[in-house]
């Protein structure tokens, strides 16, 4: 990646771009912007800049996951939070800013890897590049004595190479090998992954639904969107692309922690279903469980919620049964899984009914006040408030069945009783009789329909695959000189570089190299190196050549505009030897009187 | 089925065994430091080929083995280009040298300071003794746990944290016997031991099953995934906090001003030595996060029909990834590397015990498992 703070003029010299004055000056300054976009420093701060921006999704409530907090935020900041809905805070995800920064991350990541593909495509058959003139001058360096003829040692040491799977490149006294091209593969996969992993979001975002039924035991229901409570289509997903399934529920059963400190935690909910494919299709059953989700028709369908129904048979003041069926009431904590419900009775006469309750499931006195002691109904008790009036439905105002609209009703003077199943409650002045007949349970399904989870599941196995790749190999290029020594001995040298090996490592199988060449010249006798400094200005060549450091992504291999020999690349993060280490030079390491 | 509380006691009994042993440990790292060799004493010159052993032993070849014997024993220098040329000829020769016999002879202990192939010192050993029975008592009560309560015991918070600490043990103890990195021992130990202390005291859950959501294998990938990396994120965080301490060091000595972390540093090795060791902790844990975060989509999508969903435990996870890719990045960039890497790093570590402890106890959300309800 660039390092780039030339202003544009310069980049886009009258020799590079005979273009006239001012399409000239756009097109500097658009490759100039370009450039600073894909520049590592550019990636970097976006990358933090992504990171940033995800922490008010986590800290501030956020609509699609828990839009009941949101709600409560607008109570009680009503100043600020339209404010904050402006700015998009209860929706960071989804927010334009948020996007910004993530396309514009990719867009630099696509910048910055395309080309590097393109490159390493090109590169296939390229070969490892000369060897440099002193190799001792190179981060690792090593030499011997062989009676090998020079041309005989670089064959062997070639040979052992190749054996290693090195690419060679020989030249007149010389060999340089170079291995490790898998690195920046496997870089590039992991960053493509990348790429395609946010293609495969996009794609569920924009061919995917996401539905919500809650479905009372007895009760079925067809994947149509008028018989679904919820419905969040993508972008080009229409009512008639859904599956046309059905399913019904036919008993749904929770159990729950008896004893112990957990006492009271769910410890298994079974819904247990039919479904079929289309209308007609042959039933099927399936037990639908938390993490066991229903596939069908390649729609999944998951268990995400419970609670009950009490089933309420109502007479109004003639004496008609005017409602009889279970109403779903909404758990309001988990513990007791206490839950409120209303029923709205539009058929009575002579006023319309309506009632908001309580459903506890094991009802207990707590200093005079019902409470709900454990999630089972062990002890259901259903505690109303009765009214009599206009519900208000058919005033064109869309209602919730889950809310009762008491403006225009009366609240009727029943003394607060709780009932036990079978119970009755008479209203006064002849407006009816409720009767408690019962309790259902009630599951949740969400519906979800996801192209893009294949290629999201395969970009993930391939990020990892090309993550792991481009840290478990090291680039590496080994060099070997021979030439006849002043004593008719051949003296080698050898030397070796790698690349972004900060983590180490290249020391030891560059040791075990030369071990193993200076094995395979046998009879050779071991010389010190003449020279061990790196931090030279011909170290800096070489090691230029071989660009600088990169450990993922961005990297500087990646401008191959630069010389190899310029001075503006750091130097390569390779042994890391420190400087304080170089200054104790021992040149002379004859071979021992004893050996 | 039901709890075996027999074996659930067991476990918190090998707990609090553990905690006493580690804090044992802890002290006779300590007193290594206060009483043991001093390694800056030596030459500095003498302290590079720590490197080339780490590396030597990273690698495991027999041939590179012997290269960092040869090295080791014919002493002398400390660049690496001599040591693998001398290596070539312990090969070659076949013969290793002995100390003393070449020039500029030196102990062959006098080589490796920081990261010896020397003995361990005598409170080294009994500091990685203590630290390795600790250990096993720690596996032992983890496995205790697991098997009294018929499930994988990373359910909540207390077991997350008993699981995390003992796998920053177990990079400790890698480490220390394979790099002979002795000297993180108590720096890695301390915050273990404050850990435990607080998993058994604060946020102690007693045994118990698991709510259905958590009943997935999934556990056993998602949660063991992402311990791993915690704990080698844990002490990949504490080589690098040693690291700018020892950089710092090195700074304030090179120019000439005096450094209050002098003492300590008479016992930790190269600031290069801390920031590698740190590097090769984070190569390993990242691959193991990003595995565990999509491991984690993965049972998202079973669970609650979507891979991801900004929950506030994924946006953190979230965010622990970036910033550690920042990292690996940085280390990449030109003007990054060195300390300002090392800052991303404890930032992105910052991230990572947000999501433990802050997401855990103050947020709610879909992973609201710490059972400290």
């Amino acid at each position: 990646m660039t390092e780039l703070r030339t202003p544009p003029s310069v980049q886009a010299g009258p020799a590079r771009l005979p273009a006239p004055g001012a399409l000239r000056v756009i097109l500097g300054w658009w490759r100039w912007a370009w450039r600073q976009l894909t520049s590592m420093r550019t990636a970097l701060v976006l990358l933090f800049m992504l990171a940033m921006a995800s922490v008010p999704g986590s800290v501030i409530p956020q609509q699609g996951i828990d839009p009941a907090a949101v709600a409560q935020y607008y109570t009680a900041h009503p100043a600020l939070a339209p404010i904050m809905a402006r700015l998009s805070l209860f929706n960071v995800f989804a927010a334009p800013w948020f996007a910004a920064i993530y396309l514009l991350l990719f867009l630099s990541l696509a910048g910055c890897v395309l080309p590097r593909t393109f490159r390493l495509v090109g590169s296939a058959r390229q070969l490892p590049p000369r060897a440099p003139r002193n190799l001792a001058r190179l981060p690792l360096a090593a030499s011997y004595q062989t009676a090998l003829t020079p041309a005989e040692a670089l064959e062997s040491a070639a040979g052992l190479l190749s054996g290693k799977r090195f690419r060679l490149r020989t030249g007149e006294g010389w060999v340089a090998a170079e291995k490790g091209y898998l690195r920046e593969v496997g870089n590039l996969l992991f960053h493509i992954a990348l790429l395609a992993l946010l293609g495969s979001v996009g794609i569920g975002g924009i061919f995917g639904y996401k539905a919500d039924r809650l479905l009372v035991s007895g009760q079925s229901f067809g994947d149509t969107v008028t018989a679904l409570d919820q419905f969040r289509p993508g972008r080009l997903v229409t009512p008639g692309d859904l599956q046309p399934f059905s399913i019904t529920l036919n008993s749904f059963a929770a159990h729950y922690v008896t004893s112990g400190s957990t006492r009271g935690e769910p410890s298994s909910f079974d819904a247990s279903l039919l479904y079929s494919d289309r209308p007609g299709a042959p039933e099927h059953r399936y037990l639908l469980q938390v993490n066991h989700p229903l596939q069908v028709d390649g729609v999944r369908v998951y268990l995400i919620g419970h609670g009950y129904a009490p089933v309420f048979r109502i007479t109004d003041g003639a004496g008609r049964v005017v409602f009889d069926s279970p109403v779903p009431f909404i758990p309001v904590e988990q513990s007791g899984l206490t839950s409120e419900g209303v029923i709205k009775v539009p058929d009575a006469d002579p006023d319309q009914l309506g009632f908001a309750g309580v459903f506890l499931p094991t009802a207990i006195d707590i200093n005079g006040r019902l409470q709900s002691a454990f999630p089972a109904a062990l002890l259901p008790r259903v505690s109303l408030v009765s009214y009599a009036g206009n519900l208000g439905l058919n005033n064109g105002q869309p209602q919730s069945v889950y809310e009762l609209v008491t403006t225009h009703m009366r609240r009727l003077p029943v003394a607060p009783r709780p009932l036990a199943p079978g119970q009755s409650m008479k209203l006064p002045d002849h407006a009816g009789t409720l009767t408690f007949t019962g309790y259902r349970q009630w599951a949740s399904l969400a519906i979800t329909y996801d192209p893009g989870q294949l290629p999201a599941l395969i970009s993930g196995i391939l990020a990892i695959a090309g993550l792991l790749l481009s840290f478990a190999v090291r680039r590496r290029r080994v060099f070997v000189r021979a030439a006849a020594g002043a004593d008719g001995t051949t003296v080698v040298h050898l030397g070796g570089l790698a690349r972004s090996d900060a983590a180490g490592g290249f020391e030891t199988e560059f040791g075990s190299l030369t071990a193993e060449i200076t094995q395979s010249h046998d009879g050779s006798q071991l010389t010190g190196p003449a020279d061990r400094a790196s931090d030279g200005p011909a170290s800096r060549d070489a090691a230029a050549a071989f660009d600088s450091a990169a450990a993922a992504g961005h990297d500087a291999a990646a401008d191959g505009d630069e010389p190899p020999a310029s001075g503006g690349h750091p130097a390569p993060d390779l042994s890391g030897e420190p400087p304080g280490s170089r200054t104790d030079s021992e040149p002379s390491l004859r071979n021992d009187p004893g050996e | 089925m039901p709890i075996n509380s027999g074996l659930a006691q067991l476990s918190e009994d090998l707990l609090l065994f553990t905690i006493v042993v580690y804090a044992l440990a802890m002290l006779a790292y300590a007193c290594d430091f206060a009483f043991g060799r001093q390694r800056a004493d030596e030459p500095a010159t003498a302290r590079a080929p720590e490197l080339v052993t780490a590396g030597a032993v990273a690698a495991g070849t027999a041939a590179a083995g012997t290269a960092a014997a040869g090295t080791a024993v014919a002493g002398g220098a400390a660049a690496t280009a001599p040591v693998t040329g001398r290596a070539g000829k312990a090969a070659a020769g076949g013969a290793a040298g002995r100390p003393g016999d070449d020039s500029g002879a030196r102990p062959p202990a006098a080589l490796f300071a920081g990261s010896t192939p020397r003995r361990a010192g005598v409170w080294v050993r009994t500091a990685l003794a203590l630290t390795i029975i600790g250990l096993t008592a720690h596996v032992a009560g983890i496995l205790a746990r697991g098997i009294s309560e018929h499930r994988v015991p990373w359910g909540n918070m207390y077991e997350f944290v008993a699981a995390i600490t003992c796998m920053a043990v177990i990079v400790l103890v890698a480490i220390s016997l394979r790099y002979k990195a002795y000297y993180i021992g108590l720096f890695v130990l301390l915050p273990v031991v404050v850990a435990l202390g607080v998993a058994v005291t604060v946020i102690y859950t007693p045994a118990g099953s698991l709510v259905p959501a958590l009943q997935s294998y999934w556990i056993a990938i998602h949660v063991t995934a992402m311990i791993i990396a915690s704990g080698l994120f844990i002490v990949g965080a504490i080589t690098t906090s040693m690291y700018l301490v020892a950089d710092r060091h090195e700074r304030r000595v090179a120019a000439g001003q005096p450094s209050k972390t002098a003492g300590i540093m008479l016992h930790l090795p190269r600031p290069l030595v801390l920031d590698r060791l740190s590097y090769r902790t984070i190569l390993l844990a990242f691959p193991v996060w990003t595995f565990g975060v999509m491991a984690g989509a993965i049972w998202a999508d079973q669970a609650w029909g979507r891979y991801w969903g900004w929950d506030p435990k994924e946006t953190w996870s979230f965010i622990t990834w970036v910033v550690y890719a920042g990292f690996l990045h940085a280390r990449a960039t030109a003007g990054w590397r060195g300390r300002k890497a090392a800052y991303i790093q404890l930032a992105g570590f910052s991230c990572l015990m947000f999501n433990l402890v802050g997401i855990n106890l103050w947020v709610t959300g879909l992973h609201s498992y710490a059972g400290l309800g």
